[in-house]
């Protein structure tokens, strides 16, 4: 049926068409969402469900309000903020100072690389509660975690990003009387940029889900504090809420770091 | 020249590593024996070594293990059959495909952990809530993949199956999967890790058994050395993981070369 229905009259499946149905796209979802809203608010503030598991919509928009009136959200979330900021800061200066180093020396890479990979490998979420062991329950474990889920990515992809800069690029530095130091500043660096915010982009997602975690296992402030408060009384329009606010962090941090690459590296964002 | 220079590069990384380990685990246990650190909370190497041969004897983290790994099983099959089941509907139908995309993108970058109360209540305490989360976390590495590999297709085989009679499920049989699959596999490998990260999470919140559950088991006992020992098994099992996905793709590479 599925392919029946998208022949084109001209026949045959023309899969380069999709590009051009940008508006097509934002109308089928968004009415895909609105229905799905509908659909839940039904369900849920009809009881056809227990609302108390599900929620519904009016539900997560009026604890929303009253979450945020009360403080209750701003001040969990400034801890957060400040637990997030305090790990990956660190994670972004020591993982491109690190991937520099390792891209310019093969040796050391190679004794750092059994680390590198098992700590890329693993589910860094299993290194929780020994972090706060070590740390504690307060702030400082949450800052490590963020800091181990965020450090790789980042390493990664400087290593990648300035070991395929173009060598024609820094040849013609040379060329032209270029100094080592320059050849860094205006080849190495803005060649690798690109490959970096990569890494950047992709710790992220890794770090907020590494500081819920950790804060969920075991914290006394913070979002996921309040998601394991929420979670045990079983309260499903707040645990909506806090990962609504915790979803639209990542999106609105990702979408931020993309504007800045934009503004400063205008190279570096190809299609 | 390069087929001789690749041999020894390649032997000279395998030792540099191993010494690279070797001294790390040398200064932590040297730390650790001077006291320079705490050995009780911090723990050293030959603790968590004693720790690991103890743990096999009694054979309780072998049982853990199998949890997991039937977990993971489970989660990831799940994963498969319906990434690449949605992802072939979405590639194949643009109504389905902008329609599903919303939530694909919501499972994607939220926080699905919080859930785990909600889906206790559904599916209870154990095994089904560990593997939802499993399968919740992997399969839209799985979905978007697949999409993308079905967009790949050239619509010149296509036409040509439709030509010589084909039907719709000849299309997606011998034009369709084929072309897919090294797209599909590059999602299988992404969908691996995040499931391996499915089975932690799960066990850890919601569990009473695994290899995710017996770290906090032992953290919240306090029993540093014993955290080890899941812990470098779920360390163990990743590399594995990538091992076997660098396995494939090399061959991949050649077949398609």
């Amino acid at each position: 049926m599925s392919v029946v229905a998208q022949v084109p009259a001209g026949g045959g499946l023309t899969w380069q068409s999709l590009g051009r149905h940008r508006s097509a796209r934002a109308v089928v979802g968004l009415t895909a969402v609105v229905l799905f809203l509908i659909g839940w608010q039904i369900v849920g503030a009809g009881e056809i469900i227990r609302s108390d598991l599900i929620s519904y919509p009016s539900e997560v928009a009026e604890t929303l309000m009253r979450m945020t009136a009360s403080g209750e959200l701003g001040g969990n979330a400034l801890v957060s903020l400040q637990e997030f900021i305090q790990g990956f800061v660190p994670a972004i200066a020591i993982g491109i100072a690190a991937g520099t180093a390792f891209a310019l020396s093969t040796r050391l890479h190679y004794l750092f690389d059994p680390l590198i990979v098992a700590l890329n490998t693993s589910p860094i979420i299993a290194f929780v509660p020994i972090v706060v062991v070590w740390f504690g329950v307060g702030t400082q474990s949450k800052a490590i975690m963020v800091f181990l889920a965020a450090v790789i990515p980042i390493v990664i992809n400087t290593m990648t990003g300035i070991t395929q800069v173009h060598e024609s690029w820094i040849r013609a530095c040379r060329a032209f009387g270029a100094s080592k130091s320059q050849v860094i500043l205006k080849a190495i660096l803005p060649g690798a940029l690109p490959s970096v915010m990569v890494g950047v982009r992709l710790a992220v997602g890794r770090a907020v889900v590494g500081l819920i975690a950790a804060e969920m296992y075991v914290s006394v402030r913070g979002i996921g504090r309040l998601i394991q408060v929420y979670s045990t009384s079983e309260r499903a329009a707040e645990i909506f809420v806090l990962v609504a606010v915790v979803a639209s962090f990542g999106f609105l941090l990702v979408t931020l770091l993309r504007r800045i690459e934009g503004a400063i590296a205008p190279w570096s964002l190809e299609p | 020249m390069s087929g001789i220079s690749i041999v020894p590069a390649r032997r000279e990384q395998f030792v540099l590593g191993i010494i690279g380990t070797l001294v790390f685990l040398l200064v932590w246990e040297t730390a650790a024996r001077f006291d320079l650190i705490n050995p009780v909370v911090v723990s050293n190497p030959t603790r968590i070594a004693a720790a690991f041969v103890s743990q096999l004897q009694s054979g309780e983290i072998l049982a853990d293990l199998k949890v997991s790994l039937i977990e993971f099983t489970a989660g990831f099959g799940l994963s498969l059959v319906v990434g690449i089941g949605l992802g072939i509907a979405m590639g194949l139908n643009r109504l389905t495909e902008y329609a599903v995309d919303p939530f694909v993108w919501f499972l994607y970058s939220s926080p699905l952990i919080a859930f785990y109360p909600l889906i206790i209540v559904w599916l209870g305490f154990g095994f089904a809530t560990v593997v939802a989360i499993t399968f919740l976390l992997s399969f839209v590495s799985v979905v978007v993949n697949t999409v993308a590999g079905v967009h790949g297709v050239d619509p010149q085989l296509v036409r040509a199956v439709r030509a010589f009679g084909g039907g719709r499920l000849d299309v997606i049989r011998k034009v369709i999967l084929p072309a897919a699959v090294p797209l599909i596999i590059a999602g299988m490998r992404i969908g691996l890790g995040r499931a391996l990260h499915g089975v932690v999470l799960g066990e850890m919140f919601s569990s009473n058994a695994g290899l995710g559950y017996r770290i906090t088991f032992y953290a919240a006992h306090l029993r540093t050395a014993d955290v080890f020992v899941p812990l470098v098994i779920l360390v163990v099992i990743g590399l594995m993981i990538n091992q076997l996905g660098n396995a494939v793709e090399a061959r991949l590479q050649a077949w398609r070369a």
